[in-house]
């Protein structure tokens, strides 16, 4: 058996932005949906460091570091935009907040 | 110099528009403030005329650029501008206190007054402009303050029409005074008056009968010459003082000055058309003035005849006696029109003269100074008229016969058509219910019908004048008192106004309701006042081609370009928009959905699976 | 089948369960548990892959201080379990979320399989310092020492815009707290 490659990595982290994404589509819970990005960007940062790693390239890695700086003010501002909404309409599922659709 | 050109041309826009900003509720200040600004233009006139001694001034600047094209804003104040700046600033100013007295009860007395002032400028800029397109501009402006004076009473249909048909019909000849300006521009480079002169004095092959003949389209619109005459008369259903100031001194005259301006880029064939066409005009207006019962009408085919004088004398190659005469006409013929506003005003807006008779022993001045006016346009021997004319006359017997004929016959008319008014409107009984309760008007009304009167006897005497007002017209002057005939023309003066008198005598001195033409040569009467239906003709025409024209036009329109073309492009999009509406479905996940399937397309893209 | 075949098969069990847990379980605090789950199996990987300074962010940001937030969240809003008929997971967009998820995964793994990387190349273990390292040519090691100087020298102009990204953001969160607080009064 071979032993593990970067392609293991990598397809991994296709695998782990596949079920993040069918979270984002199936789930109505908005917390959830955030969660599952969650998920994405971190299938996405596995990908990425095993480039990192393969190619010896630091810049890789240090995408990884701006992905997750971005992804805490993200998750930060989406949770005060939900509570927010949360106070407005007493609920975080997805079909109480489609008042723009006919 | 520049600055007291600006003045003189901003002083009546600043007026207008105080008016129209602020005084629209307050008549009795509006007029005031015109009629103030009309002092100041004259005073500012006075000193621009007469600062340096009759030399030319020229300034310009630039105005706009489009690319290697300036357009430039400048004065050019030579001989005959300084002419017409006289006449406009001097009996506009009389008009204007006229105007004091005359629409002293109207309710829209701003409007009226701001429409003067417009004028004013419009005219004044025409007065001093020194390039065709500046020319234009303000030719245009001329037309709109025209159009609103016309309309001042414009609750009756016939002024509401009769502004729409000046302003339609000087269109026709603006348009072709627009070509002539873009030909000219075509062939000599330029459209500035002093450049143009000089270019068409070095190189005169450049000049054009057809070029010349587009830009007489402008003066044919603008002074109601055949065949776009009909408007003039029409055009008297404004308010008295407005047709005396515009359609009788000093708009309709711009088109002559429009000419003498451009003199020089007359071709002979060019000039001896005019001659003819202007003395043909003469005529024909003397026959249709001699048949109206409307006084207003009468003076405006006297107008009309006045104007085809002035022609006549450009077509003979004698500009500065056209400005002789247009200085003199506008003298005497805002005269004549003052006065009749007098009478109207005196009997009640009663406009028909043989509603009249007897006027003279209740409105004494006003019927002297019609007097004087009917004497001076008749050519009595050593009035203002009698100069002007006969030097018309006199160049005409020498050089054209047939123009001399059609002019001569056209002065005996005049005497003929003038005294027949005089005499219905101020002598023997009066015969209408106003006339007969009619007084003599406010000395704010007669005061410049006096000034006018004096002028009118003392006009014709060029010396009178200072150099730099009349001496652009001296040369002309001294190559008629050159001419040989001389007694032969004072005889035959004289005989055509004392012929015309003695007729007028005999047929008008006793009239009731009914012209005594019409039951002494029904068939001549008849033919008079049909004008040669010119209406009539153009009627039909606009019945028969152009509106049948326009609905074809109309159903393009509605087919091709707002059927096809915007519907059409509209109802793509709309097919677009239908289309992606239904992408549209107020989830977040289905955004999500959309977001991620165009990620997999580029993906796949990228993996090779649509084949590299 | 060496040690690190082994735990590499173990951390992505561990991942993709945790994730697949995470997105099918029907209350959210669970939910939040698998995902730590998750995220820990991700911070293994990277230890894996000698990204040792990443795995201890990839615990303390994201195991650490986003999952609390999650958590804190939930109570603070006392989320319940979905449920009731609008709440539940519909046919239409399960079927369409699988097949789009499965194009995805096929995709993926189509392009893995294809493009080869240098896999002869002699990568393991990687250097811990280098020499090589300069301004513009960064060598991937594990020193953090090596990522602090990327991220001070190349890195510097994106490292200052993200932390605006950062006080933007908290400055946002503020305003949003004290508008709902100001709307209640």
């Amino acid at each position: 058996m071979e032993t593990i490659t970067p392609h293991h990595f990598v397809g991994l982290g296709g695998v782990l932005f596949a079920i993040g994404f069918l979270g984002v589509v199936i789930r109505r819970n908005l917390l959830l949906v955030l969660m599952s990005l969650e998920l994405m960007l971190n299938g996405v940062n596995v990908a990425l460091v095993a480039f990192s790693r393969t190619s010896l390239n630091l810049d890789g890695s240090l995408f990884v570091f701006f992905i997750m700086t971005v992804a805490a003010s993200e998750v930060a501002v989406g949770l005060a935009l939900l509570v927010a909404l949360y106070k407005k309409r007493a609920s975080v599922f997805s079909e109480d907040m489609s008042l723009l659709s006919n | 110099m520049e600055i007291l050109a600006f003045s003189i041309l901003l002083l009546p826009l600043l007026s207008s528009l105080v008016t129209l900003f602020f005084l629209r509720k307050h008549g009795n200040v509006a007029a005031l403030l015109s009629v103030a600004t009309a002092g100041g233009i004259l005073v500012f006139a006075s000193y621009l005329i007469f600062s340096n001694g009759g030399e030319d001034f020229a300034w310009d600047a630039n105005w706009l650029t489009l690319s290697n094209w300036e357009l430039r804003f400048g004065f050019l104040i030579d001989g005959p501008a300084r002419l017409l700046l006289f006449v406009v600033a001097f009996v506009g100013l009389l008009i204007h206190i006229f105007s004091l007295g005359y629409m002293e009860d109207d309710t829209a007395k701003s409007r009226y007054f701001g429409g003067l002032s417009i004028f004013m400028f419009s005219m004044l800029g025409i007065t001093l402009a020194d390039n065709l397109i500046m020319i234009f501009v303000f030719w245009e402006l001329v037309g709109f303050s025209s159009y609103l004076l016309i309309s001042h009473y414009f609750t009756t249909e016939e002024a509401a029409n009769a502004s729409k048909k000046a302003f339609i019909v000087n269109r026709i000849g603006d348009f072709g005074f627009l070509i002539g300006i873009v030909l000219t521009y075509w062939i000599f480079g330029t459209v500035n008056l002093k450049e143009l002169s000089d270019l068409a004095s070095f190189d005169p092959s450049l000049t054009s009968t057809a070029l010349c003949l587009a830009l007489a389209c402008g003066f044919i619109g603008k002074s109601a010459q055949f065949p776009l005459h009909v408007w003039l008369p029409d055009a008297m259903a404004g308010p008295t003082p407005v047709s005396a100031l515009i359609h009788a001194a000093t708009m309709v005259a711009a088109g002559i000055y429009l000419l003498v301006r451009i003199d020089f880029l007359f071709t002979d064939q060019a000039l001896s058309l005019l001659g003819l066409a202007g003395s043909g005009m003469g005529l024909y207006a003397g026959f249709c003035a001699l048949v109206q019962r409307d006084i207003k009408k009468i003076l405006a085919y006297s107008t009309l005849s006045q104007l085809g004088y002035m022609t006549a004398a450009f077509g003979l190659g004698m500009p500065g006696i056209a400005m002789f005469h247009l200085m003199t006409h506008a003298f005497f013929k805002a005269l004549m029109f003052l006065g009749s506003g007098s009478v109207i005003h005196a009997c009640h807006h009663e406009q028909d003269i043989f509603n009249y008779g007897g006027l003279r022993k209740k409105m004494p001045i006003t019927a002297l100074t019609f007097l004087i006016g009917v004497l001076a346009i008749s050519g009595v021997n050593f009035l203002s008229g009698y100069f002007s004319k006969d030097a018309i006359l006199l160049g005409a017997y020498n050089s054209n016969m047939p123009v001399f004929v059609l002019l001569y016959a056209g002065a005996i008319l005049t005497a003929l058509y003038m005294f027949r008014l005089y005499f219905i409107t101020f002598e023997g009984e009066a015969r209408g219910k106003y006339a007969k309760q009619a007084h003599e008007s406010a000395s704010l009304m007669t005061a410049p019908l006096i000034i006018l009167a004096l002028l009118s006897v003392i006009g014709g005497y060029h010396g009178l004048y200072p150099f730099s007002l009349i001496g652009s017209s001296l040369s002309d002057l001294e190559l008629v008192a050159k001419m040989p005939n001389h007694l032969w023309m004072i005889v035959l003066g004289t005989f055509a106004w004392v012929s015309g008198c003695i007729a007028a005598k005999l047929l008008y001195s006793k009239v009731d309701q009914l012209d005594p033409l019409e039951t002494k040569a029904p068939a001549f009467y008849r033919l008079c006042s049909s004008k040669l239906y010119f209406d009539e003709v153009y009627a039909v025409y606009v019945k028969r081609v152009q509106d049948p024209w326009a609905r074809f036009l109309e159903v393009l329109e509605l087919l091709f370009v707002s059927g096809l073309m915007v519907r059409g492009s509209a109802g793509l999009a709309a097919l677009f928009a239908l289309l992606a509406k239904t992408f549209y479905v107020g989830r977040i996940h289905a955004y999500a959905f959309w977001f991620i399937l165009g990620t997999l397309g580029f993906l796949a893209y990228a993996s090779g699976l649509f084949g590299n | 089948m060496n040690i690190v075949d082994l735990l590499f098969y173990f951390f992505a069990t561990l991942t993709v369960g945790g994730a697949v847990l995470m997105v099918f379980s029907k209350h959210p605090v669970p939910a939040a548990l698998f995902m730590i789950t998750s995220l820990v199996g991700v911070a293994a990987l990277f230890v894996l892959l000698e990204a040792f300074f990443l795995a201890i962010l990839q615990v303390l940001v994201y195991a650490g201080a986003v999952m609390v937030l999650f958590l804190f969240i939930i109570m603070l809003l006392d989320v319940g379990p979905e449920g009731g008929k609008a709440s539940r997971i519909k046919v239409v967009s399960g079927l369409a979320g699988s097949v789009a998820a499965g194009l995805l995964v096929i995709l993926v793994l189509n392009f893995v399989l294809q493009t080869g990387f240098e896999s002869n190349r002699q990568i393991w273990p990687a250097i811990d310092e280098s020499s090589m390292v300069t301004g513009q040519n960064l060598v991937f090691s594990t020193a953090v020492k090596n990522f602090g100087f990327g991220l001070f020298t190349k890195y510097m102009l994106p490292l200052q815009v993200s932390g605006f990204l950062l006080l933007a953001a908290m400055v946002g969160v503020i305003i949003l707290s004290k508008k709902s607080v100001a709307e209640e009064s």
